[in-house]
């Protein structure tokens, strides 16, 4: 318990840093928000106009007094607003994050549906045409970069042959099959590199575990092969497949830019591009610290299986 | 009749299940026009300037008292007519017919309330410093704006136009301004869609065409395209240079562009090499523009050799127009007659954010090192490469615009070197001959006259180079050949195309 405390408060203390890091950092580099906002398309504006608007923004005020703000707001949970549009930075992230955590969750499940069983099948069939072909294929999919994967994509299934949209988003409730269509691409040209990751991670720690002693032993007792396979094998070897696949996921988060970018899919990481490209401070540090937050927790949870997984780690 | 299922049957009923797909996503009711905006609107927020697409959701929502037509002619909205008394103030007569979308009558008061906003010293406006030139604004009559101008000024009604000047009701709160156009917002997702609806007390009987016109974000050019294509949306705008090939050999679509926006050079007036005119002129005589239309522009522009007047307007003229031509001997010779024969090491400024302005800029430098000017080029992102520019903190620069219309006053906001400074004009650079011929230009109401003073304009920005002119670029709209009723503008209009939607329908 004392544990988990602790951890809680490290975690606290370590969104605090990423918070002012954040905020520093983007007061320092060069780029006025209000300047740039009446500059949109190339335009000249007129520089009393923009210094009426920095004053309106509150962006005139000691750099102390704007953050000294910016924590006030943030004890009590309050983000604040966009500086472009002034709409609250929290109703945006409740509005994107899901999307973006919808995709990250149906893209990594596509590619563990894919991954453990060809990883373990290639492992438990070393060398063979399938465990070449496969490793062939991963090599692939993880030299061709996403971006092309998803232009390519496009490419053919809207532009050539006109059987799917290209790119964008629809809610759920709106129409399930098309929300479901649009779905497919982005979180497919996400699954596809996390897939090759995860089946190379479960190859190789199949493989590893498969010559271990107590897989021996087990064999050696007469335990149906099944059972070695799925209690003694697969369950051993996914402990650094899990550690990869966190490590993933929490990149993803912040990550999946260009795949949102490519498919028009409104997840979160649009919004941060754009903001940090206008400046828009409370927007840019708003969400940074929810990817982070939620870095934070994917972390906790993985230590959380990892006890679950492994019994030495919980009595450690 | 019995149908038997066959296993070819099947196959083919399999193969016909994504063009029932398609059918699902790429048919949208005949009375609901897609459009495919470049970037979402940064806000609505009708006078302040926030870009060509948040322009084109504004006009919709929003009425000013002229409008550009197709052809860039000034065409009457909320003012029928207008005209300049005898004492040289413009009176602008209200039509009886025109309503907010609050139900509330457009007049003479409200017209005067927006100009008192837009030009008020806490404004942001993006015509602030204009309206400033404005005395006092009269109303003999509710239906009568008598416009009083500190100076005389022909050039005022070219300034209701532009996307960021419209009338709003005055009784308006400042976050929810309410217009009179020929739509109203009905949905909204920030970052993503826009949807307006018919106003159904439009002044303008048959407008708007269309019921609904929903705008979609699609910031990838290449996906806007896709979208195109693939039928997701009915036209687009910024149709990218590399796609027009494409999108002119499909039988489906429709290319409409003008050149319009311009490429050039600014320089930094204050400090270092390009204080001296002569070698401003010297990077003028320097360029071969036609690589910078090959290369940056996939071949969709034209080459800028004077200063940036549009060819077919009166004030155009050929032998001026070419008046800084490619001529390295001439370059040469100026640099000489500087006193630095052998050129210099300069940084020059630009951004990787834009492949036209990096572009551009690669091949600006491989021209300047040719006479011996070696240029280092600086590229970071858009936000830190306009920093730069309204500090000064710069000797030369790239950068991209298009004027505020087709008159050559439209040209003040780039060249007029009296104005506070702007990452967008040379930074303390005085042109002082060129900024006078601008002056006398916005008070002279005999054409004749006026198309002088802008030649001589013309004569002095040659010689003080204020900006060097590199190439036009074709500004392009790609859309579903059923689509009529649309055209580009112009010149510096055709990012004002947007304003013709209300007169679009489906053929």
């Amino acid at each position: 318990m004392l544990w988990f405390l602790r951890r809680i408060a490290v975690s606290l203390l370590l969104a605090w840093l990423v918070a002012t890091i954040v905020f520093m950092t983007l007061h320092i580099v060069p780029g006025d928000p209000a300047e740039l906002l009446m500059s949109t398309g190339g335009v000249a504006p007129d520089p009393a106009a923009v210094e009426e608007l920095r004053e309106r923004l509150g962006l005139n005020q000691p750099l102390m007094t704007q953050y000294g703000a910016f924590l006030m707001g943030l004890l009590r949970g309050d983000l604040g607003v966009s500086l472009i549009d002034e709409y609250p930075v929290l109703d945006e992230i409740a509005l994107r994050l899901p999307r973006t955590l919808e995709l990250i969750g149906v893209a990594s499940l596509l590619a563990i549906v894919v991954a453990l069983p060809a990883g373990t099948y290639a492992a438990v069939h070393r060398d063979g045409a399938f465990d070449r072909a496969a490793s062939a294929v991963t090599a692939l999919l993880l030299a061709i970069p996403v971006f092309v994967v998803g232009t390519l994509l496009i490419l053919l299934l809207a532009q050539m042959l006109r059987v799917m949209p290209a790119g964008g988003y629809v809610p759920f409730a709106q129409n399930p099959i098309q929300h479901l269509t649009l779905l497919a691409l982005p979180a497919l040209a996400i699954a596809k590199g996390l897939a090759a990751v995860l089946f190379r991670m479960t190859r190789a720690s199949v493989l590893d575990v498969l010559h271990r002693d107590h897989v021996r032993t087990a064999r050696s007792k007469g335990l149906a092969p099944g059972h070695v396979m799925t209690l003694h094998v697969v369950r051993n070897a996914l402990l650094p497949v899990l550690t990869v696949l966190g490590l993933h996921m929490g990149t993803l988060l912040g990550g999946t830019v260009l795949v949102e970018y490519v498919f028009n899919w409104p997840g979160m990481s649009t919004p941060l591009l754009r903001a940090v490209e206008a400046r828009d401070y409370p927007m840019v540090v708003g969400i940074v610290l929810t990817i982070s937050g939620l870095f934070l927790m994917i972390n906790l949870i993985m230590d959380l299986l990892y006890g679950v997984l492994d019994p030495r780690i919980r009595t450690a | 009749m019995i149908s038997t299922l066959t296993r070819r049957g099947f196959v083919a009923a399999g193969a016909a299940f994504p063009f029932a797909l398609r059918n699902a996503h790429a048919q949208a009711p005949a009375d609901v026009l897609r459009y495919g905006l470049s970037a979402y609107p940064p806000n609505l927020q009708p006078w302040v300037s926030t870009g060509a697409s948040a322009g084109t959701v504004k006009i919709m929502t929003n009425r000013s008292l002229l409008s550009w037509g197709p052809k860039g002619e000034l065409r009457p909205e909320l003012a029928e007519s207008w005209s300049l008394d005898g004492e040289g103030a413009w009176v602008f007569r209200l039509r009886d017919d025109a309503y907010f979308h609050n139900g509330e009558k457009v007049t003479a008061d409200d017209v005067k309330w927006t100009i008192e906003q837009v030009a008020s010293d806490r404004s942001t406006a993006y015509m602030r410093t204009q309206f400033q030139a404005i005395a006092r604004v009269e109303i003999p009559d509710p239906r009568t704006v008598r416009i009083v101008t500190k100076q005389p000024l022909a050039v005022l009604p070219t300034w209701w136009p532009n996307y960021n000047m419209h009338v709003v009701w005055r009784g308006s709160k400042p976050n929810a301004p309410i217009g009179c156009g020929p739509y109203r917002i009905t949905a909204q997702e920030r970052g993503t869609a826009i949807e307006v609806q018919a106003f159904d007390r439009y002044y303008k009987p048959g407008q708007p065409r269309l019921k609904t016109i929903r705008f979609i974000a699609y910031p990838d050019e290449n996906l806007r395209f896709a979208a195109l294509q693939a039928g997701d949306v009915d036209i687009i705008e910024y149709l990218p240079w590399q796609s027009m090939d494409s999108a002119e050999a499909d039988p489906r679509l429709k290319v409409l562009s003008a050149d319009g926006p311009f490429m050039d050079i600014l320089f930094n007036g204050e400090r270092g090499p390009f204080t001296d005119a002569r070698v401003r002129r010297a990077v003028a005589h320097a360029i071969r523009r036609e690589e910078i239309v090959k290369a940056a522009f996939f071949g969709r522009g034209s080459v800028l050799e004077g200063v940036p007047i549009a060819p077919g307007t009166p004030w155009f003229d050929e032998e001026l127009s070419r008046g800084w031509r490619y001529d390295p001997a001439r370059a040469k010779a100026l640099l000489a007659e500087a006193g630095v024969p052998n050129g210099f090491s300069t940084v020059m400024l630009s951004s990787a954010q834009f492949g036209m302005h990096k572009d551009t800029a690669e091949i600006v430098q491989q021209h300047l090192a040719e006479i011996g000017i070696q240029c280092e080029l600086r590229l970071p992102d858009w936000s830190t490469r306009v920093s730069l520019g309204s500090r000064g903190q710069y000797e030369i620069a790239i950068h991209g615009v298009a004027a505020d219309s087709n008159d050559p006053d439209g040209l003040a906001v780039i060249m007029d070197t009296s104005l506070s400074p702007t990452y967008s004009r040379s930074f303390g650079l005085k042109a002082p001959r060129t900024t006078d011929a601008l002056n006398r230009g916005r008070g002279e109401f005999d054409q004749a006259k006026r198309v002088e003073i802008y030649k001589e304009m013309q004569r002095a920005a040659l010689e003080e180079v204020p900006l060097v002119g590199l190439a036009w670029r074709s500004q392009a709209f790609g859309m579903d050949s059923r689509v009529q009723g649309f055209a580009v503008m112009p010149g510096a209009l055709s990012l004002n195309s947007a304003g013709l939607l209300p007169e679009v329908s489906f053929g």
